[in-house]
């Protein structure tokens, strides 16, 4: 009797290793560089989304930032990959990641000004109102 | 790079919570809310640099994002709060057909954006068929383990110190000038022409102008004699 179903659940055991679903399972199981980089490409494109859509410049602005996190987080993943890798800067990516928050920052600083005195003058933060350049 | 275990459980979690908060950053209709959801975002990718060994680079995004640009962005959105958007009175998008168009552009762009990665990540994998390092090569006995006994801590700072000083001496230098430059610039920028005026900074043709039509500047006295 138990040699009749050996090899029909060897054969079900090798079906489901074998799988779709159990190598879904497997691979988001242990994460790696390619999973880092799908989160990365979502953010950036909710904050090309954000910036394509939106009507407040305030919250476009928030979607820059979005957009630049999103290649920070790109930028430390291959770093992380790389020194696993045994590459021999692999710090480069986290470097590169410091000068892109500082230009973030910088943009942050001048963008918000650049709000304010648009809003002195023009009395409004919708887009589609500031057309003083369209012709 | 292959992250198991808690590292991989916290991986899903930060990573599905940077997701949605950027989403409800782009939906939400108050921009203080967008801002607080955007926070929420940065903090989760913070965990995900944690996660890929990036503390020093963690720790920054989060006192430089959270506790100074986004502390900007709320004062700047309580300066000019409109009022009408969180009444329901304004559209928050723009028209129908714009929004259709940048819909179906984002569309296209995450089917190639992931066929991309796909297609980059299995070419990797050809060029370094093994990227993984054994584990017990990655233990250095200098180091002490963490709480969790599963990983140990790094000299993570001090690595980026070295780097940044001895490859990236120039672009800091050029750095501190942006930085330099931003802070002249929004000062510039924010300035109102009656504190232009005030500090006596302002062409006498211009503040004639100004003066037929805003009377009040009269009583500014010149403080800068």
């Amino acid at each position: 009797m138990l040699s009749f179903f050996n090899p029909v659940l060897a054969l079900l055991q090798q079906e489901s290793e074998r799988g779709q679903v159990s190598q879904m399972v497997k691979a988001a199981a242990h994460p790696d560089l390619s999973k880092f980089l799908v989160i990365g490409a979502l953010l950036f494109i909710i904050g090309v989304a954000g910036v394509l859509t939106r009507r407040n410049i305030i919250v476009i602005f928030m979607s820059i930032e979005l957009i630049l996190n999103a290649a920070n987080l790109n930028f430390i993943a291959f770093s992380r990959y790389l020194r696993e890798v045994g590459s021999v800067n692999a710090l480069a990516g986290q470097i590169f990641t410091v000068f892109v928050i500082v230009v973030a920052a910088a943009e942050a600083a001048i963008g918000l000004g650049i709000v304010i005195a648009l809003y002195r003058n023009k009395e409004t933060i919708w887009v589609d109102e500031i057309d003083l350049l369209k012709w | 790079m292959t992250l198991s275990g808690y590292e991989a459980l916290f991986f899903w979690i930060f990573g599905l919570a940077a997701i949605f908060a950027g989403l409800l950053t782009v939906m939400a209709r108050n921009a203080v809310h967008s801002a607080l959801f955007l926070i929420s975002s940065l903090v989760s990718v913070a965990a995900l640099f944690v996660l890929a060994h990036a503390e020093f680079i963690a720790g920054v995004q989060i006192l430089v994002y959270v506790g100074g640009v986004m502390v900007l962005f709320l004062f700047v959105i309580m300066l000019v709060n409109v009022g009408a958007e969180e009444r329901g009175r304004e559209e928050i998008f723009n028209n129908q057909r714009q929004v259709t168009a940048a819909l179906i552009f984002c569309l296209l762009l995450v089917a190639g954006v992931l066929y991309a990665v796909n297609r980059g990540y299995s070419g990797l994998q050809i060029l370094h068929p093994k990227p993984e390092v054994p584990a017990e090569q990655q233990v250095d006995p200098s180091q002490p383990k963490t709480a969790t006994g599963s990983s140990q801590a790094t000299k993570n700072s001090e690595g980026v110190g070295n780097n940044l000083y001895r490859y990236g001496s120039l672009p800091f230098e050029i750095a501190s000038v942006l930085l330099l430059v931003a802070i002249i610039g929004s000062v510039m920028l924010a300035r109102t022409l009656k504190q232009e005026a005030s500090a006596d900074d302002v062409d006498p043709e211009t503040l004639q102008e100004e003066l037929a039509r805003d009377p009040e500047l009269v009583n500014l006295e010149p403080r800068i004699e």
